[in-house]
């Protein structure tokens, strides 16, 4: 199950209701049920990789954008500058984590299929 | 015959030929040992996964038919990911079928570097390539399923006069429906699971499924045959017994642990470790692409395979693996996946100098693996020249996916690629196609295994996989591979 500090990340990387002619984000498409059985699954490097993910983005990312962490405490354009301040760390590790986040919600996200439709993926 | 390791008990039992690793090294070397009327034993460390089995998504197809669930990586300054397959045919149920015949100028140091001109001689590979393509019905990927990620790449290399051409596969009945690496769900794709292995059953070959090999025992100097375990319940354990040989076939990663753990000792086992570093580019054309239609690699751009020592493939992905590229968080992400339909990924598959290493860890395989200045070099002109590719094609821009570059660059601004950082943690990569970690050298202290195809020092226990290449080779090795072990299959049955 996902932590608070957890869903908060999710919903700032996906928010729910989606955008942008994407029609749901990842909670209200059912990541949290993907994210158990990715819990059961994975290799556990992979699982405690996504666990540090989920740390660095809730407790890290606010400093790299000079706010004060967590993420929960950010209005939701902050969060999302926040976030993506990861992606652009200079710090390789952190890079890494970023995109270990945005892959593992991809590998729900992107099989979904009312977002497939929306992608124009006729299956 | 099938023994499913799910379902097994325990089990003993003896063959001619004992086979460990059901891919393309292994698969060809059952198909000629049992065409020969020797007993053969094929032993898969993963599951048979059926053809109706098949999905279009990644996770489940990950967790099932990849290695590590496509988790397993390479570390040094960059962590890597490296896919290998782990099902019934290996890594042949999730690569594209890509069919090169080694080229001479890539055997040449094989030859002249490390004397293996008569162990591997291209004359007689030659033969079995024919004999494969024959079998296999390999064929250009014709112009009626390309899709425009495929024909895009026809347009941009005439554009620029590049030598490009569609990739020969062993998919005749192919329908363009892009999914090789979840695995064909039509059965085009001849995989090991849907051509050599079945034959070798035919012939009255017993396939293990499920079936893990710990190692191979030893008695004094000779291989008795192996002892592993089933993956199901309680992991009973199995022993085979083999009354000619034991072949490794398990990979360029799993076939050294293998003969580690079994107590073959050689300061080449393990190290020596080679791969071609694959970096893809998202190409964004104002026309709809519609990656989801098309062979799934159905094109290739040669012109700088020797001077650049890098070729560039098209490929088709799900969209769980694109979207994760597109760049930016919450609804900048999302506007990002509007240009998915957009997209086309084209890749620079790099045959790195670079030579790493493969040790037992704790948790797996341990990798390491570090590319040097003249593999960043290559790989950046080879990013380069795909982005110009990608322009000349029509692009309106590329998203290079490269740290310290701009998220997107726009025609005219392709050099900015060949100044990327020279820092490997820069790009991202994944590894595919392995060699080398049990090289076949003439000379003993030159590699683990001698032109014979056999461990030294030890009867019966031969290596047939891409272990045994003494360099990468530049191209799509599958076809090397096979032909290569049923070259050692045949001198096994002459012997």
């Amino acid at each position: 199950m996902l932590s608070s500090g957890e869903r908060v990340v999710v919903e700032a990387l996906l928010p729910s209701g989606g955008g942008a002619g994407i029609p749901l984000g990842a909670l209200d498409s059912g990541f949290e049920s993907f994210h158990e059985e990715f819990e059961r699954a994975a290799p556990p490097a992979m699982r405690w990789g996504l666990k540090a993910a989920f740390l660095a983005a809730f407790w890290l990312s606010p400093l790299l954008i000079r706010r004060l962490p967590p993420l929960g405490r950010l209005c939701p354009t902050e969060r999302e500058r926040a976030l993506e301040a990861m992606g652009r760390s200079r710090l390789y590790l952190v890079r890494q984590l970023f995109l270990l986040l945005k892959t593992a919600l991809c590998l729900h996200f992107g099989a979904e299929p009312r977002v497939r439709a929306a992608l124009g993926w006729p299956r | 015959m099938r023994i499913d390791g799910a379902r097994e008990r325990e089990l003993e039992s003896g063959f001619d030929f004992v086979i460990v690793g059901s891919g393309a090294a292994g698969a060809s070397a059952a198909r000629v040992l049992a065409d020969s009327g020797a007993s053969v034993a094929v032993v898969e460390e993963g599951p048979a996964v059926a053809r109706s089995e098949f999905t279009d998504k990644a996770f489940p197809s990950f967790r099932r038919l990849f290695r590590g669930m496509a988790a397993q990586a390479a570390t040094g300054p960059a962590i890597i990911p490296v896919l290998q397959g782990r099902c019934l045919g290996g890594s042949t149920v999730v690569n594209s079928a890509i069919v090169w015949r080694l080229p001479e100028d890539a055997w040449r140091p094989w030859r002249d570097e490390h004397g293996l001109g008569e162990a591997l001689p291209l004359a007689e590979l030659h033969e079995l390539w024919d004999l494969i393509e024959r079998e296999l019905r390999v064929s250009p990927t014709p112009p009626a399923i390309w899709g425009r990620f495929n024909a895009l790449m026809d347009a941009g290399a005439r554009r620029l006069n590049a030598s490009a051409a569609p990739t020969r596969r062993y998919a005749a009945d192919c329908r363009g429906s892009a999914q090789c690496l979840t695995g064909c769900p039509h059965g085009a794709k001849q995989s090991m699971a849907e051509s050599y292995l079945p034959y070798a059953e035919s012939k009255g070959a017993t396939v293990l499924v499920d079936a893990e090999v710990e190692r191979v025992e030893l008695s004094g100097a000779r291989a008795e045959g192996v002892l592993g375990r089933f993956n199901g319940p309680g992991r009973p354990r199995f022993r085979l017994r083999a009354r000619r040989g034991v072949l490794l076939a398990a990979s360029a990663v799993q076939t050294p642990l293998i003969l580690a753990a079994s107590g073959i000792d050689s300061p080449h086992l393990g190290r020596h470790f080679q791969a071609h570093p694959g970096c893809a580019m998202i190409g964004l054309f104002e026309e709809p692409i519609a990656m989801w239609r098309g062979a799934t690699q159905g094109f290739d751009c040669d012109a700088w395979r020797e001077s650049g020592r890098f070729k560039i493939e098209t490929i088709s992905l799900p969209p769980e693996l694109v979207l994760a590229r597109l760049p930016g968080a919450g609804r900048r992400w999302l506007e990002s996946m509007r240009e998915y339909p957009h997209a086309a990924i084209w890749a620079v598959q790099l045959r790195a100098w670079a030579e790493g290493s493969v040790r037992p860890g704790l948790f797996g395989p341990r990798l390491r693996y570090a590319l040097g200045p003249r593999d960043l070099m290559n790989l950046r002109r080879g990013l380069r020249l795909t982005a110009e590719l990608f322009f000349a094609a029509g692009a309106k821009a590329v998203l290079p996916g490269v740290y310290g570059l701009p998220e997107r660059l726009v025609p005219g601004e392709a050099w900015r690629l060949e100044h990327a950082p020279e820092d490997p943690a820069c790009y991202a990569m994944i590894l595919a196609h392995l060699f080398g970690t049990a090289r076949m050298s003439p000379r003993a202290a030159g590699g683990v295994v001698g032109p014979d195809f056999a461990v030294r020092g030890v009867d019966g226990l031969y290596v047939v996989d891409s272990s045994v290449f003494p360099t990468n080779i530049g191209v799509n090795p599958q076809h090397t591979i096979m032909a290569v072990a049923m070259l050692a299959a045949r001198r096994l049955i002459g012997s």
